[in-house]
C-alpha cells in the first residue's frame, strides 16, 4: 500500500454560492459566485497567475472545461470528473493527487450541477431499457429499508428524526435552500415517495456550485494563517449491489471499503473518538443512518440508540450534517462533496457561525451515488 | 394418433365488475372479499364482471402465460412450431409467434407462424396444428390463442369483451384427446371489424349479427361436422360453443337440441369473450373437467365458423395438473374504479402523447434477446454461481468467460427486498419492487398481482413475462415477479 498523501495538500480557500431553485443564475453564474469566493479565502487575486489547473465535477453538465474555462476565463488545464454523486468529492481528490505528485502548486476545484433546467422536481424516468425499471435513486437506497427494519427493529420514526435533525441544521446555514424547521409528524405525514421515504426523507433537488483553492502544504501559510490540510481522500467503486449474492442489504459495502482506505490514510484507529465533525451523505434519510454504522460511528443496528439519544445532533457527541447536508442544501451532484468540504473547513477553522462545532480538530466529509457503487470520503484536520 | 397432448390457459386476474363501469365505485368490503376469492361460486355472485388485462398485459403477454401452462412437464426443446392466434397482436409488421417462441425460449429453428385477422384465428390455427402433424411436417406444434380486444368506453361490446389465452400441445403421441375430424365454412359478412386505423372494435345492428352472422353459421359449422363424422350433437358429452353474449349462446344451444347439462358453461358474467381465444379456451375449460373416453365437441365463430371433434384418452388423468380456465377465474383482484380501468387500457386524457422517448434500442434489444425475453441467465462453471443478466466475469469468483446459460424464467424464487414506488407512472401506484433471488441469482423485478400489504421479505415468487413499458410507440418486454400461488415452491 501507499504512503497516501496525509498532510502534503492543503485547502486555502473555499467558496459556496447560494444553493437553491436558482432559475435566474447559469452554471457560469454560479460556477463564478464560488470560484471567486474560494480566490478570496485563499487570498488570490490573479488566478491567471496563481492557479496552475481546474479539476472540476458535473454530473448532468458533459462540457465541465468548456463551461469552467469559459466562465472563469482561465487558459488552464481543465479535467472534468464523474462519478455519480462521488463526482465533487473525486474532483476535489484529483486536485490533491496532483499536487501530491508534484505535477502542480495550487489548484482550484469546482463542483456544479445545475438539475433544475430539467423541468421536473425529480429524477427523470427513461425508457430506454427494459431492465431494472423504476431506475430512481429513492427506490435503489430504499432497498435497504425492508431488510434493516426486519432485522434490527428500526423504522420510519428513527428515520424521520434524521430529517428533523438537518432541517434544524439547516435554519442555521446561510447558503441552504431550505430553511424550516419541521417535526417527526411532518415527515410521517408527507406522502410516499418510495416507501419508506417520504417526500422529508428525501434531499431537495437544487442547483449549486461550490469551490475549494489546493495548493502544496508547505506553501499553505503564504495563503492563509490557518490553512487545513488533507489527511485522507478516497473513492471506492463496486459492481451493482443490487446483483451482489453476498449484499445482506444491512449496509452499502462502497462506504465500508472507502472507511477502510481513508481511515488507514489519515490513521484513524477510533472515528468514533477521533473524528470531531462529519458531512454525511443524507440523499436520504436511511442513507444517512446506514453511513453511521458503516463509516464506524457505531456498531451495526445501534444507530437508532444514537439518534434516539441525540449523538450525532450540533450539540452531540459526533454531530454529523452541520449544515442541513443534501437534505436542505439540495443535491446539485457535482457540488455536493465540494459543499461538503467547504462546511468541514468553515468548522476546522471556527467561522460556521451559529451551526459552529466546538474545537473541531478532525472533520470526514462522505458522498454514496449510484446503484449505490460509488463512495468518496474527504478527511479533513487543522494542521 | 393425432390430438392434443396438453393445455394451458390464463385469464388476467383484474376483474371489471359491471357496476364499476356503470361509475359505481365497489364498496371497500365488497372488493376485499372479492379479492379473497370469496363468493367464486358460480351463482351466488352479487356482481357480473369481465375479465381485464392490465396495462402490463396484452395478447403476448398471456399467450406467453397460457403457453408456460401448457408446457409444465414437457421439454420445450421437443416443440417443432409455434402458432400465435389474435387479433390483438400489437404490431401490423413483426411476428408475433417469434416473439412468443423467444420467451419462451424454444428452439431456435421452430417453424413459426402468426394466425391473426379473425375471431375463427384461433380455431383455423388448431386446425392448421392438427393438419401439420397429421401430414407429418411436425411432430409436435405449440398452439397459443390470446386475445385483449378494445372496445370503445360505454358501449356494450366493453361489458361482454374478456380477455384471456389458451394453448395446446398438438402431438402425434400420448394425446389426452385424439382429433376426430372439423369441419368448417368461411362466409363474407360485416358484422364486426376492426380497420386500420380504429382502436376499437366496431359492430353492426347486434339483431343482425346475431340472426344472419352468428346463429346460422354456428349451426351450419355443428351440423356439417356431425354430418361427416356420422354424429349426433347430442352424442358430445360437452359442446363447447363461442358466443356473442349469453343469449344468443342459449339460442343456438336450443336450436342444436342440446342438453343444457352438456353445453359447456360459456362463462359470461365471469370471462366474458375473449376473441379468437375464446373457443380455445372453452375447449380447454371442457378438458379440465374431462374424463377418459369423452366427446368433445368446440365451434368457433368468425367470418363463418369451424367445429372440431375430440375424443379423451386415458391419458388425461396422468397429466400433470396445470392451471387452467378454472384455476384463474377462482383468482381475482377486482378493479377498483373505472378511471383506473381506463388508465391501464390508456383511455383516460393525458397532458402528453406517449412514445416520445426513443424506447429500448433495437440493437440492444437484440443482444439482450436472451435475457430479457427469455430471462435465461448464467451458472458459472467454475464455482456453480448462477447470476443474471450474462456478463463476463463471474460475480462471485472472478472467473472469466466460464458460464453455461441456464434459463430462470420457469423457475421460483424468493424476495429478498422491496420497495414500493409511487414515482413510475402505473395506473395503479405504487410500483412494488423487489430484489429477488432465483437460484442463487440477484435479479431486479417488479412484483404484480400482490398488494403491498402482502409483500414480504422471503415471499416466493415466480416470474411471469409482462410489458414493461411503451417506450417508442411499441410494446417493451420483460419479466415481472408474482407470488406463487399458495407460496409452494417447486
Amino acid at each position: 500500500m501507499s504512503e497516501g498523501i496525509r498532510d502534503r495538500v492543503a485547502v486555502v480557500g473555499v467558496g459556496c454560492c447560494q444553493f437553491g431553485e436558482n432559475w435566474d443564475q447559469s452554471p457560469s453564474d454560479m460556477i463564478v459566485d464560488a470560484a471567486y469566493e474560494a480566490y478570496q479565502d485563499a487570498g488570490i487575486d490573479d488566478p491567471q497567475r496563481q492557479i496552475d489547473a481546474v479539476f472540476t465535477g458535473s454530473l448532468y453538465s458533459q462540457k465541465g472545461p468548456h463551461e469552467c474555462s469559459d466562465a472563469l476565463k482561465l487558459w488552464k488545464p481543465v479535467t472534468m470528473v464523474s462519478n455519480y454523486c462521488a463526482t465533487g468529492t473525486d474532483a476535489f481528490r484529483c486536485g490533491v493527487m496532483s499536487i501530491a505528485c508534484g505535477l502542480y502548486d495550487t489548484v482550484l476545484v469546482v463542483g456544479y450541477d445545475k438539475p433544475k433546467d430539467r423541468g421536473v422536481s425529480g429524477p427523470s424516468v427513461m425508457m430506454n431499457q427494459v431492465r431494472d425499471l423504476p431506475q430512481t435513486p429513492a427506490g435503489w437506497f430504499a432497498l435497504c429499508a425492508a431488510t434493516y427494519f426486519e432485522k434490527y427493529g428500526a423504522g420510519r420514526e428513527d428515520l424521520a428524526r434524521i430529517a428533523v435533525k438537518n432541517h434544524h441544521n439547516g435554519t442555521l446555514a446561510p447558503k441552504s435552500f431550505l430553511k424550516r424547521e419541521i417535526t417527526v409528524k411532518d415527515v410521517l405525514e408527507a406522502r410516499l415517495i418510495s416507501w419508506p421515504f417520504g417526500l422529508y426523507d428525501c434531499a431537495a433537488q437544487t442547483d449549486g456550485a461550490a469551490a475549494a483553492v489546493l495548493t502544496r502544504a508547505d506553501r499553505a501559510r503564504q495563503h492563509r494563517a490557518d490553512p487545513v490540510l488533507v489527511k485522507a481522500v478516497t473513492v471506492q467503486a463496486g459492481p451493482n449491489p443490487q446483483k451482489d449474492p453476498g449484499n445482506d442489504f444491512l449496509s452499502w459495502k462502497p462506504t465500508a471499503w472507502a472507511a477502510r482506505d481513508a481511515y488507514r490514510q489519515a490513521g484513524i484507529a477510533d472515528p468514533r473518538a477521533e473524528i470531531d465533525v462529519a458531512q454525511l451523505h443524507d440523499c436520504f434519510t436511511l442513507t444517512e443512518l446506514l453511513s453511521y454504522e458503516d463509516l464506524g460511528f457505531c456498531e451495526k443496528g445501534a444507530a437508532k440508540e444514537h439518534i434516539a439519544s441525540g449523538v450525532f445532533e450540533l450539540t452531540g457527541e459526533l454531530p454529523v450534517n452541520t449544515d442541513g447536508g443534501l437534505k436542505t442544501f439540495g443535491h446539485p451532484t457535482g457540488a455536493t462533496g465540494v459543499r461538503m468540504i467547504y462546511e468541514n473547513v468553515l468548522q476546522l477553522q471556527g467561522r460556521a457561525g451559529a451551526r459552529q462545532v466546538k474545537n473541531a480538530e478532525l472533520a470526514l466529509s462522505h458522498n454514496i451515488g449510484g446503484h449505490p457503487t460509488a463512495c468518496g470520503i474527504a478527511i479533513l484536520g487543522r494542521s | 394418433m393425432v390430438g392434443i397432448a396438453s393445455y394451458g390457459a390464463y385469464v388476467p386476474p383484474t376483474r371489471l365488475a359491471f357496476a364499476t363501469i356503470s361509475g359505481r365505485e365497489l364498496e371497500r368490503s365488497e372488493s376485499d372479499k372479492r379479492a379473497r376469492g370469496e363468493q367464486s361460486a358460480r351463482g351466488e355472485r352479487s356482481e357480473p364482471e369481465r375479465s381485464v388485462a392490465w396495462n402490463d398485459e396484452d395478447a403476448v403477454t398471456m399467450g406467453v402465460a397460457a403457453a408456460v401452462e401448457c408446457l409444465r412437464g414437457f421439454d420445450r426443446a421437443s416443440v417443432d412450431a409455434l402458432l400465435f392466434a389474435s387479433t390483438t397482436y400489437p404490431f401490423r409488421e413483426k411476428q408475433g409467434a417469434a416473439l412468443v417462441a423467444k420467451a419462451l425460449d424454444l428452439r431456435r429453428d421452430v417453424a413459426t407462424a402468426d394466425h391473426a385477422g379473425s375471431l375463427r384465428a384461433g380455431s383455423a390455427a388448431l386446425r392448421s396444428a392438427f393438419d401439420a402433424v397429421a401430414a407429418g411436417s411436425a411432430r409436435s406444434v405449440l398452439v397459443v390463442a390470446s386475445d385483449c380486444r378494445l372496445a370503445a368506453p360505454g358501449s356494450g361490446l366493453e361489458r361482454s369483451f374478456g380477455d384471456g389465452a389458451a394453448a395446446f400441445l398438438v402431438s402425434d403421441t400420448e394425446p389426452i384427446a385424439t382429433f376426430e375430424g372439423g369441419f368448417a365454412i368461411a362466409d363474407e359478412i360485416v358484422d364486426l371489424w376492426r380497420g386500420e386505423r380504429d382502436r376499437f372494435v366496431h359492430t353492426w345492428e347486434e339483431r343482425f349479427v346475431v340472426q344472419e352472422g352468428y346463429t346460422p353459421s354456428l349451426i351450419e359449422a355443428v351440423r356439417g361436422l356431425c354430418a361427416r363424422l356420422g354424429a349426433s350433437p347430442g352424442d358430445f358429452s360437452t359442446v363447447a360453443l363461442y358466443a356473442p353474449d349469453e343469449r344468443s349462446h342459449a339460442s343456438v344451444a336450443r336450436a342444436l337440441r342440446l342438453d343444457p347439462a352438456r353445453v359447456a358453461d360459456p362463462l359470461f358474467g365471469r370471462l366474458g369473450n375473449t376473441g379468437a381465444a375464446f373457443a380455445p379456451m372453452l375447449l380447454a375449460a371442457a378438458l379440465e373437467s374431462a374424463r377418459p373416453g369423452e366427446r368433445l365437441l368446440v365451434a368457433g365463430y368468425g367470418d363463418g365458423a369451424e367445429a372440431l371433434a375430440f375424443r379423451t384418452t386415458g391419458r388425461i388423468e396422468k397429466l400433470e395438473p396445470r392451471r387452467g380456465v378454472g384455476w384463474h377465474l377462482a383468482r381475482r383482484r377486482p378493479v377498483r374504479s373505472y378511471d383506473r380501468y381506463l388508465a391501464a387500457r390508456s383511455l383516460d386524457a393525458k397532458e402528453w402523447e406517449s412514445g416520445g422517448d426513443p424506447g429500448l434500442s433495437a440493437t440492444i434489444h437484440f443482444r439482450e434477446r436472451d435475457e430479457d425475453l427469455a430471462l435465461v441467465g448464467q451458472r458459472c462453471r467454475h464455482c456453480g454461481a448462477v447470476q443474471f443478466p450474462r456478463q463476463r466475469v463471474c460475480e462471485s469468483c472472478f472467473a472469466k468467460d466460464d458460464f453455461e446459460p441456464m434459463r430462470l424464467s420457469d423457475r421460483t424464487g424468493r424476495v429478498v427486498t422491496y420497495t414500493f414506488d409511487f414515482f413510475f407512472p402505473t395506473p395503479d401506484p405504487p410500483t412494488i419492487v423487489t430484489v429477488t433471488e432465483i437460484d442463487g441469482a440477484r435479479v431486479h423485478l417488479q412484483l404484480v398481482d400482490t398488494s403491498p400489504k402482502e409483500t414480504r421479505i422471503g415471499l416466493p415468487v415466480e416470474p411471469t413475462f409482462r410489458r414493461i413499458h411503451q417506450g417508442g410507440g411499441r410494446p417493451n418486454y420483460y419479466w415481472k415477479a408474482r407470488p406463487v400461488p399458495g407460496g409452494e415452491t417447486k
